[in-house]
């Protein structure tokens, strides 16, 4: 039977009081790294955690009271709040993964409702395409990389699938996680492809993916649903992380049941199956027993199941770890940057100096049955993300803090969304597959090999050569900038209702999601009427949008 | 008041090499600083003020040794293949690389490889990244690595250019792994393309892929279409001054120079005389070569060329089959374009400043198999060094009678790596922040260099 936290917060168990409380053995280890390094200054300082689940906006309230107490600390000028243009643009990119389209965009900017922006957030929350794209960052997460690969790029698919499905019907993250961790697999030799069809939704492809290998397993699953970094201790004592070689293969045992070892083909690693494992390479030899990171060790008798067990402790209310390592890469989507950075790496987190704040998102998205629209909407609702990203200097510290919106890069899946939004570009479909790994020539599946290698924080700078030119010059901008393939840019030049400030104007607003401001308007309308085929010269005016760094960039 | 307070270091900028060791307790920083720290000082005097690049001559599949730098001629392993004299007494190469022969002064061949994997995907990712992939982490190419210690964002050209890659053995041994976008390959001829239109008759040349417009944008249209995207991008970046915009723009700068720029012809091999391009040969390879020559000349710290076969093979040196046919011909495309290239570099006064590395992933069985052919063979095998940060005429290692193990010096890939970092004037021990968080190093610190080549 399945049990999770978020069954036993609805059954109002009070354990729900103990999250915020616990004090864990295995995070009282002091860290050496940063704490010197700790400003006080900039502390937020205690933060008085509730001890009951709030509604977003109360959480949204908090966050911004502990911000602008560290602002004021840091000597701050928070950035003004963004317009209704930015914002809106904002919302949409991370929600749903894409740019509004024109007649979105301008319903939303000429709407007069005064709760317009708590509408839209709502409204896209309620899209298929917030499930969609909240399934494009996780599978980035679970399977890094894997669209530059052709040995992985099958894995998509499947995995994207199911993650959409899961999100589609709200399950709790706890469970997702829990569901991921324990999903059966089949020894080999049966209907069990190398790899799952593209059409079925499968959460095998994270065990495909790393080869079935205990020790990748286990790393993946460490990094990904409690935001640690075991994986350096796989091969000796990492010097400056905690973990050592032992621990990594107490975790790492968990994956060694008998149909694992099977798949990935590769002899016993000794120890008996999904309790216990032989540590390679090592001499003596040493067979280490199953064990959580915490050393405490599964009651066998309560669960049989090796995997099993290891996802209750994950998920378990007393592993602060878990809703941490989420509700940080949840903030990260938004804010570019995690509350504690590294945001795979959360050792270090006691320490941070927004680690409280964190402590309070976490314990409130425990509160709130582990579900992911409960954060998002509490996050968007802070004063910190409507901020404007505005600055005419660039100022680290200011971005450390959350006291302005940064600019960030899209990802590869975003930025096609976004054009094929621009452009009114039909995508072919396999049906409900935003991906159809065997097509390769597909433009989608050409845009996550050029622009899918993004790497590090999306604050950074990512754009190459290679991309500048394929998005000047390559097939898909041009046939979106040519009158004869174009399908937006079609309409926009053959409306007969539209006067050439109408068109300049339609051409940014399904690009940059804004009105042209008047001296820009000025520019580009001059320019089109100047031209002597203004048609000709429409397709410039869309093909400088397309290719501009507002475009290019969520900010 | 509190505003000069800065925020700790590892929370605001990422991590250099600096910053980190100074955080960090002092008890794992004070290992290994003897052997190539002082050989990186010596490399930072001779450092000339030009500073240097590297050619990389990547072997797709895994060259055999026994057929070309480390022959036992006249034993139960040596195959048909003779050995020839190189102008470096003492030094023999294989018969079929005549030309290469004559230019043993420049060349270090280092026969004393001894690596533990046999595997082409991973060996290629070890070779090519200095690491075996591991979990989540995303290592960087060498090329990439280098691309970002010896590169200048304000060149004309990019700093890494990969031509006739064949990546799709480990696609993420030939991309700039955590390092990002920016240090991204400019890929010259796609090698899956190249085969597709050699095999449907078509001439293949070597070009950058979406390098010119549509042929319906004429150069007056794409100015105005410039005009009005500088127009956009300044008002961006006169409010948004942030890295990720920045960079957007220096991405589009570079990439509109190489359209319009004169730079851009350095890709145009027409301009060279005829008798060049024949001396180089006229394949991918030479040609790719002669490229290569042209970009470092212009100071592109790294290009890399792939010979990925004859006929159009992808695996061509992976010789499980016909071993000694398929090598003579191999060596046949390698010969004129390697030996021209170094005479090339030498001629123009490039050479002590290009460090030139000829490497696969692993070497080839020293028995022969039942098909005449060769098989995956990491043990002990053989790769090439030349020209800047390096002295030539050496060997470097041996390998026993029979082939099968190394007797002499063995070298490990990060050994070999950390050489080639400290030829071109690159700390090996330089960390950059991966993408897991953690700072790793370019190579691993307990490399041993082959200090002794260097010069």
């Amino acid at each position: 039977m399945f049990w999770s936290a978020s069954d036993v917060l609805n059954c109002g168990s009070p354990v729900q009081t103990r999250l915020g409380r616990v004090v864990c053995v295995w995070l009282a280890v002091a860290c050496t790294v940063p704490c010197a390094l700790a400003a006080d200054a900039v502390h937020p300082t205690e933060l008085d955690l509730p001890v009951t689940a709030i509604e977003p906006a109360a959480l949204a309230q908090q966050i911004d009271t502990s911000l602008q107490r560290a602002w004021a600390a840091a000597g701050i000028v928070p950035a003004p709040a963004a317009d209704d243009a930015e914002l809106m643009r904002r919302l949409y990119l991370h929600i749903v993964g894409k740019i509004p389209t024109a007649a979105e965009a301008r319903d939303f900017l000429d709407s007069t409702a005064p709760d317009k922006r708590a509408q839209l957030v709502e409204e896209l929350l309620a899209r298929a395409a917030f499930a969609t794209h909240m399934a494009s960052v996780w599978r980035e997460l679970l399977l890094p990389g894997a669209y530059n690969n052709p040995e992985t790029v099958g894995l998509i698919a499947p995995l994207e699938t199911w993650l959409r499905l899961r999100w589609a019907e709200d399950t709790p993250y706890d469970r997702l996680a829990f569901e991921l961790l324990t999903a059966r697999v089949q020894p080999p030799g049966g209907m069990q492809a190398v790899r799952a069809p593209a059409s079925r939704a499968s959460p095998l492809s994270f065990y495909q993916y790393n080869e079935f290998k205990p020790e990748s397993l286990a790393a993946s699953a460490a990094r990904v649903f409690l935001g640690v970094q075991v994986q350096c201790a796989q091969c000796h004592d990492h010097p400056f992380a905690r973990w050592k070689r032992t621990e990594f293969w107490s975790l790492a045992a968990f994956f060694t049941e008998e149909a694992i070892i099977a798949s990935a083909g590769v002899a016993s690693p000794g120890g008996v199956p999904g309790r216990s494992v032989k540590i390679p390479d090592l001499v003596p030899e040493k067979v280490v027993e199953a064990a959580f990171l915490d050393g405490s060790s599964p009651d066998w008798s309560a669960e049989p199941d090796s995997r099993a067990a290891l996802a209750r402790w994950m998920i378990s209310l007393d592993n602060p770890f878990f809703a941490r390592a989420c509700a940080n890469r949840v903030w990260e989507h938004f804010f570019g940057r995690g509350l504690v950075e590294p945001v795979d790496d959360l050792d270090a987190a006691e320490s941070a100096p927004l680690a409280p704040l964190l402590e309070l998102l976490a314990q409130q998205f425990a509160y709130h049955r582990y579900d992911l629209k409960y954060l998002v909407r509490a996050i968007v609702a802070t004063q910190a993300y409507q901020q404007s990203s505005r600055a005419a200097a660039d100022d680290p510290d200011a971005l450390a803090l959350f006291a302005r919106m940064s600019v960030q890069h899209l990802t590869a899946d975003q930025l096609f969304d976004s054009l094929v939004a621009a452009t009114g570009y039909r995508e072919r479909r396999v049906r409900n597959q935003p991906f159809n790994p065997f097509e390769q020539d597909a433009p989608r599946a050409v845009f996550r090999g050029r622009f899918g290698n993004q790497t590090g924080r999306r604050t950074e700078p990512q754009t190459s050569i290679l991309q500048a030119l394929a998005l000047m010059n390559g097939r898909f901008v041009s046939e979106a900038a040519d009158l004869n393939s174009g399908e937006l840019l079609a309409a926009v030049a053959e409306a007969p209702y539209l006067d050439t400030a109408g068109r300049v104007e339609t051409l940014f607003l399904a690009t940059l999601s804004r009105r042209p401001r008047p001296d820009e308007l000025a520019e580009f309308c001059g320019y089109v009427q100047r031209s002597p085929d203004q048609r000709q010269a429409l397709t410039d005016v869309f093909w400088a949008l397309l290719n501009c760094a507002e475009f290019a960039l969520n900010h | 008041m509190a505003r000069d307070k800065k925020l700790p270091g590892w929370l605001s900028v990422p991590l250099s090499r600096r910053s980190w060791l100074g955080c960090t307790a002092a008890g794992f920083t004070g290992l290994s600083m003897s052997g190539w720290l002082e050989a990186l000082a010596r490399a930072a005097e001779n450092l000339p003020a030009r500073r240097r690049s590297c050619i990389l001559l990547w072997m797709t599949g895994g060259p055999s040794q026994m057929d070309t730098f480390d022959l036992k001629p006249g034993t139960a392993n040596g195959g048909p293949y003779h050995a020839i004299d190189t102008n470096v007494p003492g030094m023999q190469i294989s018969e079929h690389l005549p030309r290469l022969a004559q230019h043993g002064e420049k060349l270090v061949l280092i026969r004393s490889m001894s690596t533990k994997e046999g595997d082409h995907s991973r060996a290629t990712s070890l070779l090519r990244t200095g690491y075996l992939p591991q979990g989540p982490i995303r290592y960087p190419t060498l090329g990439a690595l280098v691309a970002k210690e010896l590169g200048d964002r304000d060149s004309e050209l990019p700093s890494f250019v990969s031509i006739n890659s064949y990546r799709l053995f480990a696609p993420n041994a030939f991309g700039p792994g955590f390092l990002g976008s920016e240090y991204d390959p400019l890929l010259v001829g796609d090698a899956a393309s190249a085969v597709a239109a050699e095999q449907e008759g078509g001439q293949y040349e070597l070009k950058v892929e979406d390098l010119q417009p549509p042929a319906s944008i004429g150069p007056e249209k794409l100015t105005a279409r410039l005009g009005l995207l500088g127009s956009l991008n300044e008002r961006f970046l006169a409010e948004h001054r942030a890295a990720a915009a920045i960079g957007h723009r220096i991405a589009y700068d570079r990439a509109v120079r190489l359209m319009r720029s004169e730079a851009g012809k350095v890709f145009d091999l027409t301009s060279e005389p005829d008798s060049v391009r024949d001396a180089y040969g006229r394949n991918r390879f030479g040609q790719g070569c002669l490229l290569a020559r042209r970009l470092v000349e212009r100071g592109v710290p790294f290009v890399e060329v792939s010979l990925n076969g004859a006929d159009n093979q992808a695996l061509g040196w992976d010789t499980h089959t016909d071993n000694f046919e398929q090598v003579r011909r191999l060596s046949e495309i390698l010969d004129p374009a390697w030996s021209t290239l170094l005479a090339e570099l030498s001629e123009r006064g490039l050479l002590q400043d290009t460090l030139v590395v000829w490497m696969g992933e692993f070497g080839r069985t020293p028995q022969i198999n039942p098909n005449g052919g060769r098989d995956h063979f990491p043990q002990a095998w053989s790769t090439v060094l030349a020209g800047g940060g390096v002295r030539g005429g050496q060997i470097v290692g041996k390998t026993s009678e029979d082939g099968q193990e190394v007797v002499e010096r063995p070298v490990a890939v990060a050994d070999l790596l950390a050489t080639i970092c400290l030829a071109l004037g690159i700390d090996p021990e330089t960390q950059n922040l991966s993408n897991v968080g953690r700072p790793i190093r370019i190579v691993d610190a307990a490399a041993k260099p082959i200090t002794e080549i260097l010069s």
